[in-house]
């Protein structure tokens, strides 16, 4: 028995929509992004999104191991979604279980139509996804900072992915739902864009919803992206434009 | 009155057609996979792919690069997949028979094989074993199999002494520079024993021991900054201020 038993709250969304953390239904956490933080890697992206903490790595193109896996015309890519032990308010059982065998395939798939494998044929392109602390939305926390650890990597892209998550909760359709409303909420849809061209790459759905809320989900998620979009857009360019920022307060 | 906005459609898109290109970013901007680059009639050169409705885009993280009737992106990030005709310093990773195996810093490792009927010096160049330093030509490189590397000719084959620095591949040009400017500067002050492989591996053979901390500190900074132009300048600055030249080039003392 955990030492800390978690209830429902008495309510998730009040009757004018404010939450339990306090945020209005369209409102997202906060987002910090970092890229380049391992110098081992060939790229990387740490995010820190409300209480989550994600950890993206990326190596590759490198050659494949074991070799009869390469394929012959394009790259192999490989994803591995991972949560720490102490990411969860109960030590969580280490190594692969169901959930993240689930969520490193669809990570992976909603990563894979945004790499041009076609031009690193016979090699891999492995893709790393740590949770240090995990705060609902993991998955979508996990593609967006792998996206970004792809483009540090130099891999070529035909653009970013980002994802974020949209809710159900009770008549509300709530963006970036939290922990409690992932937990007590109606429903719960991960959803990530290829975003230059708003193509969907992932799309899940847990929890019934009617097609007017389904449509409005898929609005707000997209309004969503284009917020978060500029976040890692920011985060990417930041490294660049400090060295040349650096450059003129020296007076070079 | 359909028939007359279709022909208005069609006036539209011939006009475009005829018309200089659109272009969305200024030259030497920083760009990010996905960026829209330009519309119209101009050629996507490298990293650079067209969507499906005729928008050119960036593939990489890198410099805008426009040009006349084409543009490419200059990357700031990946590795080094191999091309016909580049020079690499690669390390001997294995020898296998007569096939000999040599890092390349690469995704595809690349194999010499040894020409058959040599003999005495010329078959002696070929004596490596794992762990040497060698400078290779890319002979042939398909895609598929491993490149295969050419030791043949002037000044390839094994390394001896010196010492190794790692650069990310992307900034090898600006190492070697507009017309060897660069690699010119570097010869000039810090020694001629320098070679530049196109995989991002340096080898030279330093005067001194301060010869070499400034190189590491000359190559670290072109790699840093080679975003920022004026990057010869700096260059140059910061051998200067360093004090181990004296004026006429050579150095002021020993280590």
């Amino acid at each position: 028995m955990p030492l800390i038993v978690e209830k429902k709250p008495e309510v998730l969304i009040t009757e004018d929509g404010i939450r339990t953390d306090g945020r209005g239904p369209l409102d997202l956490r906060p987002i910090k992004i970092q890229v380049g933080v391992l110098s081992r890697a060939d790229g990387s992206a740490y995010l820190e999104w409300g209480g989550n903490r994600v950890l993206a790595a990326v190596f590759g193109p490198r050659e494949v191991h074991p070799k009869h896996m390469a394929l012959p015309d394009r790259a192999l890519l490989r994803c591995r979604y991972n949560m720490a032990p102490f990411s969860t308010p109960e030590r969580k059982r280490p190594g692969p279980d169901r959930r993240s065998v689930e969520l490193s395939k669809v990570i992976r798939e909603a990563l894979l139509p945004s790499i041009f494998l076609e031009r690193y044929p016979g090699t891999a392109i492995d893709v790393f996804v740590e949770i240090l602390r995990s705060d609902a939305g993991t998955r979508v926390a996990g593609v967006t900072a792998a996206s970004l650890a792809l483009a540090d990597a130099g891999i070529e892209m035909r653009g970013l992915v980002t994802a974020v998550a949209v809710g159900r909760v009770e008549d509300w359709v709530v963006v970036d739902p939290n922990h409690d409303e992932d937990q007590w909420g109606d429903a719960d849809i991960p959803v990530a864009f290829l975003m230059e061209e708003k193509e969907i790459t992932l799309l899940q759905l847990d929890g019934p919803m009617t097609q007017e809320q389904f449509d409005k989900a898929l609005e707000l998620a997209s309004q969503a992206a284009d917020l978060i979009y500029e976040v890692q857009k920011e985060a990417l360019r930041r490294p660049y434009e400090a060295v040349r920022l650096e450059i003129l307060r020296r007076g070079e | 009155m359909e028939r007359l906005r279709s022909s208005e459609k069609r006036g539209k898109a011939l006009k475009l057609g005829r018309n200089e290109p659109k272009i969305l970013v200024a030259n030497r901007d920083l760009v990010l996979p996905g960026q829209p680059l330009a519309v119209g009639p101009i050629r996507p050169g490298d990293y650079v792919y067209v969507d499906k409705r005729g928008v050119l885009r960036s593939t990489k993280v890198g410099l805008a690069d426009i040009r006349e009737g084409e543009i490419r992106v200059v990357p700031l990030a990946g590795s080094y997949i191999p091309r016909e005709g580049d020079l690499v310093v690669g390390t001997v990773s294995k020898v296998a028979g007569n096939t000999i195996l040599v890092n390349i810093n690469s995704a595809y490792p690349g194999v010499i094989i040894p020409p058959r009927g040599l003999r005495g010096r010329a078959r002696a160049k070929y004596n490596l074993s794992p762990g040497d330093l060698v400078l290779a030509k890319i002979k042939a490189f398909d895609g598929v199999s491993a490149p295969l590397l050419s030791i043949e000719g002037e000044g390839l084959g094994k390394l001896v002494g010196g010492r190794v620095y790692m650069i990310n591949p992307t900034r090898v040009p600006r190492v070697i520079g507009k017309r060897q400017s660069m690699l010119m500067l570097l010869k000039s002050k810090l020694g001629p024993e320098i070679v530049v492989g196109q995989n991002g591996v340096i080898w030279y053979n330093p005067k001194s021991l301060k010869h070499a901390l400034l190189m590491e500190q000359v190559l670290a900074k072109i790699e840093r900054e080679s975003h920022v132009s004026g990057l010869s300048d700096r260059v140059l600055r910061l051998i200067e201020s360093s004090g181990i030249l004296d004026p006429r080039g050579s150095e002021a003392g020993e280590v």
